[in-house]
């Protein structure tokens, strides 16, 4: 079998969620380890990142 | 963002050349330096603003300070601080001033001015900053006001206002020179010089029911009348003319001004205060000779001592908004002041404030202001809720003692004001009416009270005889003086169309809010006046006035499960989800017990019927909403207020305006009305008139519960910008401590946190309605609380097609249903408490008199 690279990431479980419904669109998550753990692939990083800070980012008031 | 934030940098500039803050730019530099080391590594997404910047600019400060300390200090300071300035001026652009030169003794001058757009930052800790605030607040319009740095804005509507309060344009300029930190830029005295002088030489008299421009000043009526707007409004009268200067103005003479005594200020209370003083006009300010305060009162009459002869052309009373907004453009703004105490045409009304009545030092600044010269001045008042904004009115309308309109937003508040009327002023029965789509009163005699709605007023549609007929009344005469309830709230169309038709002397806004969801506040500048006072909350609550308040946002984090669903659900039941969060659940139980342990009286609040029924019931506690009838209504606030046994309600947005409750002292929010700022300043207000806010070391608290990463954050915030503006401080708490160990937590496990979603989604989608169960009654405004529009846009369109099933429709798909948790209403007991013999009496007389008075009229 082909080994994949992965990252392992820490998160609480509302981002946690967030990534479930991204990897819906797009899979990304090679396993959900528990509640707070996933490995992602290594080179969908920065991806995710930017579009969870994307996700995140609707919920904050900004004065502009 | 761009001009608030660049006044607070503006100020940052200063902040390097003090060497004792050296200490301080080293922590900051530590903190940014990793961020920004990080920001490098993933710089794609948000742009991170000027702190970046400047933490590097930071470092390369230190690195040539320390240079410089080498070399000799006082040498060096003067290539030093250039270095600064072109290290600085870049990261600011155009918002950069660093070449206002400050003067020697800055330090001990409370402001900054910026050169551009008039705004005023002041240092609220100086040791001036009371006196400054006093002035600032004359001349300007506070934009925020926390605790340490102040923002003002220098308007033409406020200087106007500052020059109708009688401040001259001199004066204003020199006492700004006096406390700003850098000499008055040009451009700003330019402005102020601009503003003030055109200010007053136009006016707006009613005479005889009909609308007259005036000026002593013929040449600014000729002015005028080349404007295009204001010649088609103007009405040709076959007046002969007697002046020879204008031939085609009537002249009279100009009005004299004399001494005026406020009802209520200085008869009841004030005698103490030397009354034999020549400028006793109004509540002087107490003999205070500092120069700043002596300038604010000012009491001399400057407007039109020196001529007699004034001249008037009349305008059509359809037009009359349309020219005030044309005179404001040409910057000859109208003065409207009413000369009540020489009209000898409108009937006197018998009307004083009862002996009993005393009203506050705040109150009596705004109606100075109001009244400055002896005559009624138009504008707004902005006092907080539950600061006694009737009670001003009233006093208003005890000072004018002339036929009276009062106008607010829903029929609920008619009756209120009808009641307050009652209580604070000797007004009988007869003299005060009500003009709503049920009853339809007439008062008797000359003169008297109208009490109505905005909405019966302006109503333009067919309306019945009757009111018809109670129309007609109302615009065949003459009004002395007309108060505006919530002026914020009413669209402009209804305001046109009221203050077209109705003919009053002079108008009165109040409102505690001055802001609106969708910025229309500039329109009242003309339609009303200026803002003539704005009190300043935290000033009010230092001094007992208004309670003191800690604001909290409690952080509820979503279970996985809820967010799982939320993430899915595209429609408002979102909203459903977000509210019916297991964990805002317990939060709210833990609020609630831990307060009731401290023996508050709490009130939650809850705009989401659902989720207020499935709060109040999960745990026991009693609640009102639309829903509730009269009767158990009147039970449940009566035990809420005398029985120690209730200490929690449950209140849907029926309570935010029409329940007074000053027992309350604790306040839980778990869902409102989105981003509605005024929702949560209203519901503020339900605590600040807490009784027992004098008590020594008293705090009210106000929580909203808002769950974690969901739109709720956002809708909060932007709630809360308001409230900020006035110097509240919302705490942040992300964890309740103690919360898990609680007994009884509702919802502790994972299965019956699964039950409760299943039941949320179950839920119909009208269920995430906001409001659903207040139904606006005839003649309420809508964008007024107790309606479900609060003037935004709406969100969802009102029918919504979705497929399901036959079997579905015909009830094959539903569960079986058991009711495990009662309302506790049921509990109370059936019986009300029998009225005392005494109090019936004197029901059973009033009711008789009422009757005879109305055979009478």
């Amino acid at each position: 079998m082909k080994a994949i690279r992965g990252v392992l990431l820490t998160c609480d479980s509302a981002v946690k969620q967030i990534l479930l419904t991204m990897n819906e669109k797009q899979s990304f998550i090679i396993e959900d380890l528990d509640d707070h753990h996933l490995v992602i692939k290594a080179d969908e990083e920065w991806r995710v990142k930017r579009e969870l800070e994307a996700e995140l980012e609707k919920n904050t008031y900004s004065l502009e | 963002m761009a001009p608030k934030r660049g006044h607070e940098d503006g100020s940052d500039v200063a902040i390097p050349f003090k060497k004792k803050r050296t200490s301080d730019n080293d922590d900051y530099v530590d903190v940014d330096d990793d961020e920004y080391a990080e920001s490098e590594a993933n710089s794609s997404l948000v742009p991170r603003g000027a702190t970046i910047n400047f933490s590097a600019l930071t470092r390369k400060l230190e690195a040539s300070r320390k240079v410089q300390e080498n070399g000799n200090d006082s040498m060096g300071l003067p290539a030093h601080r250039r270095q600064q300035d072109s290290l600085v001026s870049h990261i600011f652009q155009d918002q950069d001033f660093s070449w206002l030169h400050l003067k020697p003794d800055h330090a001990s001058r409370p402001l900054w001015i910026s050169p551009e757009d008039g705004h005023i930052i002041l240092e609220a800790f100086s040791p001036i900053a009371e006196q400054a605030q006093d002035f600032l607040v004359a001349i300007s319009e506070p934009v925020s006001r926390p605790a340490f740095i102040h923002e003002y804005k220098l308007t033409s509507y406020s200087l106007y206002a500052a020059v109708s309060v009688g401040l001259q344009t001199e004066d204003i300029i020199e006492v700004l020179n006096r406390l700003s930190k850098v000499p008055v830029p040009e451009s700003i005295t330019t402005f102020i010089r601009e503003r003030t002088l055109s200010y007053g030489k136009v006016k707006l008299v009613l005479k005889h029911n009909k609308y007259f421009v005036e000026s002593s000043h013929p040449e600014t009526l000729q002015t005028l009348l080349k404007d295009k707007v204001i010649r088609e409004a103007r009405v040709h009268s076959q007046v002969v003319d007697t002046s020879i200067k204008a031939s085609t103005f009537t002249t009279s003479r100009a009005p004299v001004k004399g001494n005026l005594v406020i009802a209520g200020t200085k008869e009841a209370e004030k005698r103490k205060e030397d009354s034999g003083n020549a400028t006793g006009a109004n509540g002087a300010p107490t003999a205070d000779k500092d120069l700043f305060t002596s300038v604010v009162g000012v009491e001399s009459d400057e407007i039109d001592e020196d001529d007699d002869n004034v001249h008037a052309f009349e305008i059509d009373d359809a037009k009359i908004d349309d020219v005030k907004k044309r005179c404001n453009e040409l910057e000859y703004p109208m003065l409207e002041e009413y000369d009540f105490r020489n009209d000898t045409v409108n009937p006197n009304l018998d009307i004083d404030l009862k002996p009993s009545t005393v009203i506050r030092p705040y109150q009596e600044t705004s109606l100075s202001k109001m009244f400055g010269n002896g005559r009624a001045r138009s504008g707004i008042i902005v006092l907080p809720c539950g600061a006694g904004k009737t009670l001003v009115g009233i006093t208003a309308a005890c000072t004018i003692k002339k036929s009276c309109l009062v106008l607010c937003t829903s029929s609920v508040s008619v009756m209120q004001w009808r009641q307050q009327f009652i209580q604070w002023s000797n007004i009988t029965d007869r003299q005060i009416a009500v003009f709503t789509a049920d009853q339809k009163e007439k008062f008797a005699g000359d003169s008297g009270i109208v009490v109505s709605t905005y909405s019966m007023v302006a109503n333009t549609h067919n309306r019945s005889h009757e009111s018809k007929k109670m129309m007609d009344f109302l615009t065949s005469r003459e009004w002395g003086f007309i108060l505006l309830d919530e002026v914020h709230v009413v669209p402009a169309a209804m305001f046109r169309r009221v203050v077209t038709t109705i003919k009053a002397h002079s108008k009165l806004g109040l409102t505690a809010t001055l802001v609106r969801e969708d910025d229309k506040i500039a329109d009242l500048n003309y339609m009303i006046g200026p803002k003539l006072y704005e009190a300043n909350w935290m000033d009010l609550a230092a001094k007992g006035h208004i309670a003191n308040v800690q604001c909290a946002e409690v952080w509820c984090p979503m279970t996985p499960e809820f967010y799982r669903e939320y993430l899915r659900e595209q429609s408002r039941k979102r909203m459903l989800l977000y509210c019916m969060n297991p964990k805002k659940f317990q939060a709210c139980q833990f609020l609630i017990k831990y307060h009731e342990d401290r023996g508050d009286k709490i009130i939650v609040f809850s705009d989401n019927v659902f989720a207020l029924e499935a709060y109040a019931k999960k745990l026991g506690k009693l609640y009102i909403h639309g829903g509730t009838g009269q009767v158990e209504r009147m039970r449940i606030l009566q035990h809420f207020q005398h029985s120690p046994e209730v200490n929690t309600i449950f209140l849907s947005k029926v309570g935010d305006t029409s329940i007074d409750l000053p027992e309350a002292t604790c306040l839980i929010q778990i869902s409102s009305h989105f981003g509605s700022r005024r929702q949560e300043a209203q519901r503020l207000g339900r605590i600040l008139r807490a009784k027992r806010r004098n008590d020594e070391g008293f705090n009210a608290f106000f929580y909203s519960l808002v769950s974690k990463d969901t739109q709720e954050m956002f809708y909060s915030t932007k709630r809360q910008q308001f409230l900020i503006d006035q110097g509240y401080a919302f705490k942040v708490i992300t964890h309740l401590d103690g919360l898990e160990e609680m007994p009884d937590l509702v919802y502790r496990t994972r299965d019956e946190q699964i039950e409760l979603i299943s039941s949320v989604l179950m839920a119909n989608e009208s269920e995430a309605d906001l409001g659903t169960d207040v139904r606006a009654g005839e003649g309420d405004l809508a964008g007024t609380i107790t309606s479900k529009d609060f003037g935004m846009p709406s969100r969802f369109p009102a029918v919504q097609r979705t497929t399901g099933s036959l079997s579905a429709l015909s009830g094959g798909q539903h569960m079986s249903y058991v009711e495990q948790n009662k309302s506790a209403n049921k509990k109370l007991a059936r019986e009300a408490a029998p009225r005392h013999k005494l109090f019936a009496k004197r029901d059973k007389d009033k009711a008789s008199a009422r009757k005879e008075g109305r055979s009478q009229a």
